[in-house]
């Protein structure tokens, strides 16, 4: 087997609510599943572990500030994944690759949830890439006394009522979630998520390497995440060599689904900030 | 040849634990603190005697299997009650089906104790190799996407290791050893068979039919066993053989008493444990993300929708007997109901027929055993009676005399050089005074003399 081995693009449903389609841009024999749109500073942002192949009324907001690149990860939304595709350094990889293909240079970047895991290990590999970093409710740092719970033994009841804090958000984004197809859709997102964060849940390198960041870098807590322990934005702030710790009011786990006005406001600002 | 193997198979449960309606999952998340380890002794000498026993009740073989961090069968560690039986069994057949050679850090341990356990026990190990079912990859590190990569690489891993010359190195994509020379090595030539369970998916049946393996299917309705047996003799005509009656073996639960009313009144309860709280496991915990390709989780999940299958948590009592998941009755009712059994799907061995199960008092197993052994198994034996083993020869030499006889008498000595003397000294005699001063002469003899200043 070659490193690169080519992988076909797949079918996949088309959630009823916000679904666009992607453009595609092949990157290490991977027809990379991308949402680009605005205009100003390029800025990309890294899914967590769902709510893939929509364009979020987030990404629409953040798009009247920025020019807003969202691409998927090998195995989530329309970007399939390949059988040599293991963890956060291949994909760190890909996406530098695809960021050259696409023309960017240097980046604002942002990571929410597993996102905030990659964007993290994406700064870390290419520093220089970066004009700031955000991570929303971000893991992959290892809190000693707090392992918090299983993400992968929650059944589904359970994983979104801890996803959610406001239950009217929750009705509005899992419409459609309980279609067949879609169920085996979210087992093979799952399945991609477990590849890169089965075990360890943490990347204990990650607390040196963040060192050599030089750009400015944010990191969004929730006001009570019922998922992740809300320490462990705390501890990337502390981590994060130039940082400032902000909390949106009123959130759980899923603040750019609860709360994205504030939370675009939030990043816009710190962007716009950074970018003087 | 006898018409059909019978198998003993105990999957050691600890079945104290609270009321099945008050937790979600019998495996994984169910706390330890149910389990107490003083029951848990009395229980693993029951179990361990009721396997014991199959050898003089007429079985044709014993097995043992792993799981983790659940009540439905609490053997982490299958070779250390292989070992066991060993030592308490003189000529049965020890079936370790199977080691779940993907959560291993290194096979090479999994091989190593398997020909430790083939060398001691004469040859009378059947290996089995396993996945692990989902719910094993939660208790340590090693992602369920990886199972079946890992799965065949350690079997691909252990295999060499019994039968290539050591030592090598191993450079696989999952597992590196720069030093494979495991000792001791199996007695059995090249190796002992191989035993896959599987639950019929066509990956596990291509890899049985090109390795010419035993298949046993785990617990399923009749009619899924059947089609995966059928699935498997396909596969081997593919390759240019028919499939031998002897390579598929069915885990179908049979208990058997005086009557059919008394059986199922004493069977009930504990059957129906193994299907309703030993495998009560919520969908998360069964598989994993990663555990299933789409595909397979595809099907499965279609089948269910449809109803083809069932949830085994979900069982009645009366589906489990119409659907032939397990089998109740007088001797008459068994011996027949398994006849027609095995004629439907081609087996050739039932596992679990007669032998304790769920939480079935250990007296009820003993007498369920011993009607099953007098009344079920010459049903389908030769006049004679015995299981197949004892009227074939045995793979090892089961005596010293045989052992001198057969490999040489006396066998090469251990030597070695003993201290004040350049002779090899024969270990067998190497504490006989006269033998060290004779070796000492020796050596003094052949030096050269020591010459002055």
């Amino acid at each position: 087997m070659s490193y690169i081995d080519a992988v076909e693009k797949t079918e996949v449903p088309h959630p009823p609510k916000y679904y666009t389609a992607p453009s595609f841009e092949e990157v290490c024999g991977i027809p990379i599943a991308y949402r680009r749109q605005g205009e100003g500073e390029a800025t990309v942002f890294m899914h967590g572990a769902g709510f893939t192949r929509r364009w979020l009324p987030m990404y629409e907001m953040l798009a009247e500030n920025v020019d807003l690149i969202a691409p998927e990860s090998p195995g989530f939304g329309e970007t399939p994944m390949p059988s040599w595709f293991r963890d956060f350094s291949d994909l760190s990889i890909i996406y530098d690759q695809l960021f050259t293909q696409l023309g960017l240079d240097q980046i604002h970047l942002i990571g929410y949830s597993m996102g905030g895991w990659a964007a993290s290990e994406f700064a870390a590999y290419y520093p220089r890439r970066l004009k700031s970093l955000t991570l929303i409710v971000p893991v992959g740092l290892r809190l000693e006394d707090n392992p918090g719970v299983d993400l992968f033994q929650l059944g589904p009841e359970e994983l979104m009522d801890r996803l959610f804090n406001d239950k009217k958000v929750m009705v509005e984004f899992m419409e459609g979630m309980d279609d067949f197809d879609e169920g085996i859709h979210l087992y093979s997102e799952f399945s991609a998520a477990a590849r890169l964060m089965w075990a360890p849940r943490y990347n204990l390198a990650l607390e040196r390497r963040l060192q050599r960041l030089t750009c400015p870098s944010m990191v969004v807590r929730a006001e009570d995440d019922h998922l992740i322990p809300n320490e462990m934005a705390e501890k990337f702030a502390a981590t994060l060599p130039n940082s400032r710790l902000v909390q949106i009011p009123e959130t759980g786990h899923e603040p750019c689904l609860e709360r994205p006005k504030e939370l675009v406001n939030e990043i816009a600002g710190f962007i716009s900030e950074v970018s003087k | 040849m006898n018409a059909l193997r019978f198998y003993g198979f105990n999957l050691m449960p600890y079945p104290f634990i609270p009321p099945t309606a008050e937790f979600e999952s019998t495996w994984v998340s169910l706390s330890n603190k149910h389990y107490e380890p003083e029951r848990g002794r009395q229980l693993y000498n029951e179990y361990i005697d009721q396997l014991v026993a199959a050898e003089r009740y007429g079985f044709d073989g014993i097995g043992v299997n792993e799981h983790h961090a659940n009540f439905y069968g609490t053997m982490p560690s299958p070779n250390i009650i292989a070992a066991m039986l060993i030592q308490r069994t003189k000529h049965i057949p020890i079936g370790v089906i199977g080691n779940a050679i993907p959560l291993h850090g290194n096979p090479l341990r999994v091989a190593e104790e398997v020909a430790m356990l083939d060398v001691i026990s004469g040859g009378r190990i059947i290996s089995g190799f396993v996945r692990g079912i989902g719910c094993e990859y939660f208790n340590n590190g090693v992602a369920p996407g990886d199972s079946v990569e890992r799965f065949f690489e350690a079997h691909d891993l252990i295999i060499k290791a019994w039968t290539d010359e050591g030592p090598f190195t191993w450079q696989g994509d999952h597992f590196y050893v720069p030093n494979v020379n495991p000792i001791p090595r199996p007695i059995q030539d090249p190796h002992p068979p191989i035993w896959i369970p599987g639950q019929g998916s066509l990956e596990t049946l291509q890899f049985i039919a090109k390795h010419k393996y035993t298949y046993m299917m785990v617990f399923a309705p009749q009619w899924f066993t059947k089609l995966a047996f059928d699935g498997l003799r396909e596969e081997c005509k593919l390759l240019g053989y028919e499939a031998p009656k002897s390579m598929f073996n069915a885990a179908v639960p049979a208990y058997v008493a005086e009557t059919d009313e008394q059986a199922h009144r004493e069977a009930k309860a504990h059957l129906s444990w193994i299907y309703n709280t030993g495998l009560k496991i919520p969908d998360q915990i069964f598989f994993p993300p990663g555990y299933m390709t789409q595909k397979s989780f595809r099907n499965f999940m279609s089948a269910l929708n449809k109803g083809k299958v069932k949830k085994q948590a979900q069982l009645t009592y009366d589906e489990m007997i119409k659907d032939r998941y397990i089998i109740v009755g007088s001797p008459e009712t068994v011996r027949n109901q398994i006849g027609e059994y095995c004629d439907d799907v081609g087996a050739g061995g039932i596992i679990f027929g007669g032998g304790g199960i769920g939480p079935m008092p250990n007296w009820m197993v003993m007498k369920g055993m011993q009607i099953f052994s007098e009344e079920v198994m010459p049903e389908f034996r030769e006049a004679d009676g015995k299981p197949d083993y004892l009227r074939d020869e045995p793979p090892a030499p089961q005596t010293y005399s045989e052992t001198a006889a057969r490999i040489g008498r006396p066998p090469e000595a251990a030597r070695s050089i003993v201290s004040g003397s350049d002779e090899l000294i024969d270990h067998r005699v190497a504490h006989l005074p006269e033998v060290i001063d004779a070796s000492l002469e020796a050596s003094s003899n052949a030096k050269p003399k020591a010459s002055a200043g």
